[in-house]
């Protein structure tokens, strides 16, 4: 309990620093964000009024307070460059995120946990070593250059599947595919490291000896035991998840919030950079909190300090 | 009552002396001993051809081949390998592929080189303070360095394009934060057992500073694990830099980026999937050719890494 709590509060601590870096680092280029909205013909007065009217002539940590207190009252803002309601696209492409974050997470586990246990039965087999060749490959291999060979083959080639756009399911497949590829290949190594950890422990000689059937032994016993490692640390795959959804969601042209980020920060839009990587920030914070706490709760020795 | 202190110093000028033979000892023979068994690796020894041959058409390249990386040529685009004047094909705008590919790799090179460079030498630094004063020194340094170790490194890259703008400065700084907090997590932890030894011990009873014994004592045991670590990460920088520029973010236009190239080749991918797949390819080879570095490099160096590393996977 006594860790969770001081967990909790090194959370709330990131969370408050990593905004305010946030803050000035999109600050930083605040200069050029006028670019985004003023024609260049604006005279240098105009750019003063413009400059003054957005509050960028304000001390620094002053824009940061209103910024947080106009956040705190559910003002978002508009973009720079087409006056788009930050928060309704906050709300549509939150949705098509979290559609595709959801669907590569699931994958990770749905593809990696069952592979990772074939494997760890069928150790040193030809089974177990074409998996763990996947895994390898699927981890050297950058996952843009993927998206690209997939793109290439199922989309340009094979013609099975669209390229690029959003929502429907058909059009989901690629992107969660490649979003998911490195998360599958790691729960590939850890569940079949965990799997083999457990199966050379003594219970399963003792159940093994009462006459158990091979079945009911891993699939129970020794799985039940091997996948408290692994769950614990799916907050990380959620972080992992948001910062490669940065260039797949670019990519394949789905509109989430990684895509929104890169494209605002490729226009100086810097109200929209700065809202969307206080988002992701603070997605990528509360994940690695989820996986502190899913730690500690899957560790007896970490629970009793 | 004086002769005592007189052995007293007689053993403490011995002291003085080991450390200094052991200060000297320290240069020449562990690296005989590992050179050896560089020798017998395979995988090691093909990473360091393949990476060779990467170096070398990358610093060599452009200049070997003269050719102009912006020329433009609008007679010849979308030329397949082997056309005449350009041995690996022309891209949209007719400029030499071979050229730009050898250029690219030149600006992924200084990329890794820069990260590598920034995060040895503030991991190391960060690590051993922590490390060896322990602490409040060292609870302060862990905490700024698990915030950073928290965030993806493309989210990280992301933020500093959007605070400096686009360009190569922003990915190197971001990779090589990132970079620091990994080698200073590994390193604390080496320096926190090294701290306990006798011969550190011994540092400290002959009266030497904080600074020498780190200098000294520590860094030279430290420094085989950092560098095989290292190696690892220049990967990782390679990666993320080509992913940068493939979005947009990392070297701008003219500068030719190898991710950045893969990009441009997509939209052309029927017509010639050569402006795509050479650039990919080299990415791969330098990729690979690192990795196995890195691996030989562990496995010669220092087994006990084999766990450490697979950390790096857990981005």
């Amino acid at each position: 309990m006594k860790r969770i709590a001081a967990r909790t509060v090194y959370t709330v601590v990131v969370l408050v620093l990593s905004s305010i870096a946030v803050f000035y680092a999109i600050r930083l280029s605040g200069g050029d964000a006028l670019a985004a909205r003023l024609p260049a013909s604006a005279t240098s007065e105009q750019r003063e009024a413009f400059r003054e009217l957005i509050g960028l002539n304000d001390a620094i940590y002053i824009q940061y307070f209103d910024y947080v207190g106009r956040l705190l009252s559910g003002d978002l803002g508009n973009s720079l460059t087409n006056n788009a309601s930050i928060s309704t696209m906050l709300v549509d492409h939150g949705r098509n995120s979290l559609i595709l974050g959801a669907a590569a997470f699931a994958l990770v586990f749905a593809i990696g946990v069952p592979l990772g246990i074939l494997a760890a039965v069928r150790r040193n087999s030809w089974t177990d070593g074409g998996i763990m060749s996947f895994s390898v490959a699927a981890m050297a291999v950058p996952n843009f250059w993927l998206a690209l060979l997939s793109v290439w083959v199922f989309a340009s080639t094979l013609r099975w599947l669209p390229s690029a756009g959003c929502c429907s399911p058909r059009q989901l497949i690629l992107p969660a595919v490649v979003l998911a590829m490195e998360g599958i290949a790691l729960t590939v190594r850890m569940t079949r490291s965990a799997m083999l950890e457990n199966l050379n422990q003594d219970f399963v000689r003792t159940l093994r000896a009462g006459g158990l059937s091979e079945v009911r032994i891993v699939g129970k016993h020794v799985f039940r035991n091997a996948l408290v490692p692994i769950i614990s640390l799916a907050g990380l795959r959620i972080g992992q998840i948001v910062g490669y959804a940065l260039v797949v969601e670019t990519i394949f042209g789905w509109p989430g919030l990684g895509q929104v980020l890169v494209n605002a920060v490729l226009r100086r839009d810097y109200p929209v950079a700065q809202f969307f990587s206080l988002v992701l920030v603070t997605v990528v914070v509360l994940s690695n909190w989820l996986a502190d706490i899913g730690y500690t709760v899957a560790n007896p020795r970490l629970r009793r300090v | 009552m004086t002769e005592l202190s007189e052995a007293a110093a007689a053993r403490r000028d011995a002291w003085t002396q080991s450390l200094a033979e052991f200060e000297e000892s320290q240069h020449v023979t562990p690296w005989k001993r590992t050179l050896e068994r560089m020798r017998k690796n395979k995988l090691l020894l093909f990473g360091i051809v393949l990476g060779v041959v990467v170096l070398g058409a990358g610093i060599l390249g452009p200049t070997i081949s003269g050719a102009d990386y912006t020329a433009q040529s609008f007679q010849n685009v979308h030329l397949p390998p082997g056309s005449e004047g350009h041995l690996l094909g022309t891209d949209g705008l007719g400029r030499d592929l071979a050229v730009r590919t050898f250029v690219g790799i030149r600006i992924s090179l200084i990329v890794a080189a820069g990260v590598t460079v920034l995060a040895l030498v503030a991991g190391i630094v960060l690590g051993m303070i922590a490390g060896y004063l322990q602490g409040k020194v060292d609870r302060t340094i862990g905490g700024v360095v698990d915030f950073v170790w928290g965030f993806p490194l493309i989210l990280v890259a992301v933020l500093f394009a959007g605070g400096f703008g686009e360009g190569l400065f922003p990915v190197i700084l971001a990779v090589g934060l990132v970079n620091t907090a990994a080698i200073a997590r590994v390193v604390r932890g080496e320096v926190l057992g090294l701290a306990q030894r006798e011969f550190v011990e011994a540092a400290r009873a002959g009266g030497y500073s904080g600074t020498r014994i780190m200098w000294r004592h520590i860094l030279p045991n430290i420094l085989a694990p950092a560098l095989v670590l290292a190696s690892y990460y220049v990967a990782v920088a390679v990666i993320a830099e080509a992913a940068l520029a493939f979005i947009g973010l990392g070297a701008q236009p003219p500068l030719p980026s190898l991710g950045q190239m893969v990009g441009d080749g997509r939209n052309f991918l029927r017509i010639n999937h050569w402006e795509s797949t050479v650039p990919g390819i080299a990415i791969v080879m330098l990729v690979l050719s690192v990795s196995l570095i890195g691996d030989g490099l562990r496995d010669v160096f220092d087994p006990r890494l084999r766990h450490e590393a697979k950390g790096v996977d857990d981005r």
